[in-house]
């Protein structure tokens, strides 16, 4: 096992909720007007930061909330034309904006719902381009996702939600490496995966 | 037989509805899908639905008419020509509805450029171009009054399992899919085909009585009660599908998979599912429970018409109630892609979430959706004027198939009755 499996531990005792990784990942990524590559979304309550449970017993977490990365990723299978595909070095699902012939087959085969639709020509607001200048310029009528920030990763640096998480709940590293500090921390903490049952083997830990 | 005028007419109006689609199209491309009511929870509508429809309708209609020859049933081959042409007609309207759904038509050749064989959507495109190339010269061999009984034989024994195929093949681009539970049966396929079936015969049957204004010579009463009696018991086979899915997730009622269950019997979709129960079971069955009434034109049409407006229903349900609900649906939910600035407000109130989908064609989906039927009707006017009417060869079998013996070829090269 000489390649490496990057991967992003989530710890979601240490989630405040405080929507710094959405809009930090936007920032970075220069996601246009309409949607997010990242959300954080309210565990169990019925809307946006809203408790659980009823007085006084309520607690208050946390779900966020990107592409997954999956080692067995139903969107890879699914793309007619190779546009979205497994990287065999890193293990990162990737896209390849000019490739892709934005038939959302993806979409559908998604099952967190995490990718998104350029619906038309992206609008930022305010009106230029504030992303990062490597992250590549997406057009109207294709898909696009999280990317683990490959840009930055590229370059030995963490995803931007990472690095920008004032509560350090989130960590990034090789799932291959056993001395990482993702392996340590879902070796040594309870975890789950998202809809572990489809069989998707996220790549994205939640520690609980 | 209609008048050369009204039959001009009747083209001209088809090819204004197909240019007013063009023109929606044109639209659509210059501003994006955003035109369209979907987004990124409903990411499929009206154009998917049409092609799993079209795709039914074209499979139908050549299964039945390819296995006249393949099982050597005498009286259905009267029917074959005009069947392969509905079949070849239908599978270029679901290749054309494909096409209008992309973000990027202009990449459209990357699907031959650079396929990749993991993806069932690559798998369609190629048994549906092998269909296509295989009805369009099925066709040209039916049209020749000099082809052999055994080129004909060929040709629908290749084209039976084809069409099998290509309905099978649309099923698993959704039913393989472990994101979307509705979806995920293995009984998807086998619905599917069954769908196909009856929905492409009674479309034959519909259009069948369209030809006879044409001039086409009507269907006479044995063909049509045989027709019409196999056309009940498809209908049959089709809801006892439907039913043993629906049961199969009623019985043990596990919770995610209820939600979608009762989306279908009480939720926004229940007018659909129950509309197919009603239009594409309870009324072609019960019309056409009698022999007596089997033999009625207008009876046999209506039932005919309440089998494919039933399945269309049916593919509506089908494709919507796996999307309406994300599995992960902890608020605020999805970003929907789409967004509208209130004229007078900021944009901090701008909503781009939502926990559940809906979704509402948009008047650029129908005209679209419009144009492209528009245009079949238009080619298969077309081929039926050039195809159909003016062989004697296929006129000939007819009349000698109410004779129900010994069609062969040598009588089938005999004049024109008619």
């Amino acid at each position: 096992m000489a390649e490496r499996k990057l991967g992003m531990t989530v710890d979601l005792k240490r989630c405040i909720g405080c929507q710094t990784c959405a809009v930090a990942c936007r920032m970075q990524n220069n996601v246009p007007m309409g949607m997010l590559w990242n959300r954080v979304l309210t565990d169990g309550g019925e809307h946006l930061d809203r408790a659980r449970g009823t007085y006084p017993y309520l607690t208050k977490s946390w779900l966020p909330l990107a592409c997954q990365h999956c080692e067995n990723a139903p969107c890879v299978k699914v793309c007619p034309v190779g546009a979205t595909y497994k990287r065999e070095e890193d293990g990162l699902v990737l896209i390849d904006y000019d490739k892709c012939i934005g038939c959302r087959y993806c979409m559908a085969a998604c099952p967190y719902n995490v990718r998104v639709f350029n619906w038309k020509e992206p609008v930022r607001q305010p009106g230029h381009d504030y992303g990062d200048a490597k992250v590549p310029k997406r057009r109207k009528g294709i898909v696009e996702k999280c990317s683990f920030c490959v840009e930055r990763v590229h370059q030995g640096a963490e995803p931007m939600c990472v690095l920008c998480c004032p509560a350090k709940a989130r960590k990034f590293g090789d799932l291959n490496d056993p001395d990482s500090e993702v392996s340590t921390l879902i070796r040594r903490r309870r975890t789950k995966q998202l809809l572990e049952d489809k069989g998707t083997r996220p790549q994205v830990y939640y520690l609980l | 037989m209609v008048g050369k005028t009204s039959q001009t007419m009747w083209m001209a109006i088809l090819a204004t509805l197909a240019a007013a689609g063009l023109g929606a199209w044109i639209y659509q491309v210059a501003n994006g899908l955003g035109v369209t009511a979907m987004n990124n929870i409903v990411s499929w509508g009206l154009y998917i639905t049409a092609f799993m429809f079209l795709v039914g309708l074209s499979a139908g209609g050549l299964i039945v008419s390819s296995s006249a020859s393949v099982f050597n049933i005498k009286p259905f081959k009267a029917v074959a020509k005009p069947a392969v042409l509905l079949s070849t007609v239908c599978i270029i309207l679901a290749a054309l509805f494909i096409f209008v759904d992309l973000g990027r038509p202009d990449r459209f050749l990357n699907l031959v450029l650079s396929p990749r064989f993991n993806s069932p959507l690559i798998w369609d495109v190629v048994v549906i171009a092998a269909y296509l190339v295989i009805s369009v010269l099925y066709l040209y061999y039916l049209s020749r009054p000099d082809t052999k009984e055994t080129t004909k034989y060929t040709f629908s024994a290749i084209a039976l399992p084809v069409a099998v195929l290509v309905h099978s093949v649309t099923a698993w681009i959704f039913g393989l899919q472990i994101a979307r539970p509705v979806w995920h049966s293995a009984l998807l396929a086998p619905l599917f085909v069954v769908s196909a079936l009856d929905s492409g015969l009674a479309l034959l049957l519909l259009v069948l009585m369209g030809l006879v204004r044409l001039g086409y010579p009507k269907l006479e009463k044995n063909l049509l009660a045989t027709l019409a009696g196999l056309l009940a018991v498809l209908v049959m086979v089709d809801v006892f599908f439907v039913f043993s899915e629906v049961l199969t997730a009623l019985y043990p009622s596990e919770e995610r998979l209820m939600e979608y269950i009762n989306l279908l019997l009480t939720g926004s979709l229940a007018p659909f599912f129950w509309g197919e129960i009603i239009l594409g079971v309870v009324l072609p069955f019960a019309l056409l429970l009698s022999r007596s009434r089997r033999e009625n034109r207008t009876v046999v049409g209506m039932a005919s018409l309440g089998v494919v407006v039933g399945v269309f229903f049916k593919r509506v349900w089908l494709l919507f109630s796996a999307y309406l609900l994300p599995l992960i649906n902890d608020p605020p939910g999805v970003t929907l892609g789409k967004y509208q600035v209130p004229a007078t407000e900021a944009w901090g109130s701008v909503s781009i979430w939502a926990t559940a989908g809906s979704y509402s064609p948009t008047w650029v989906e129908y005209l679209i959706f419009i144009g492209i039927f528009a245009f079949g009707a238009l080619l298969y006017s077309l081929g039926a004027r050039y195809l159909l009417t003016a062989s004697p060869d296929e006129n000939a079998s007819q009349a000698v198939s109410s004779r129900a013996t010994t069609a062969g070829p040598v009588e089938a090269r005999t004049p024109m009755v008619s």
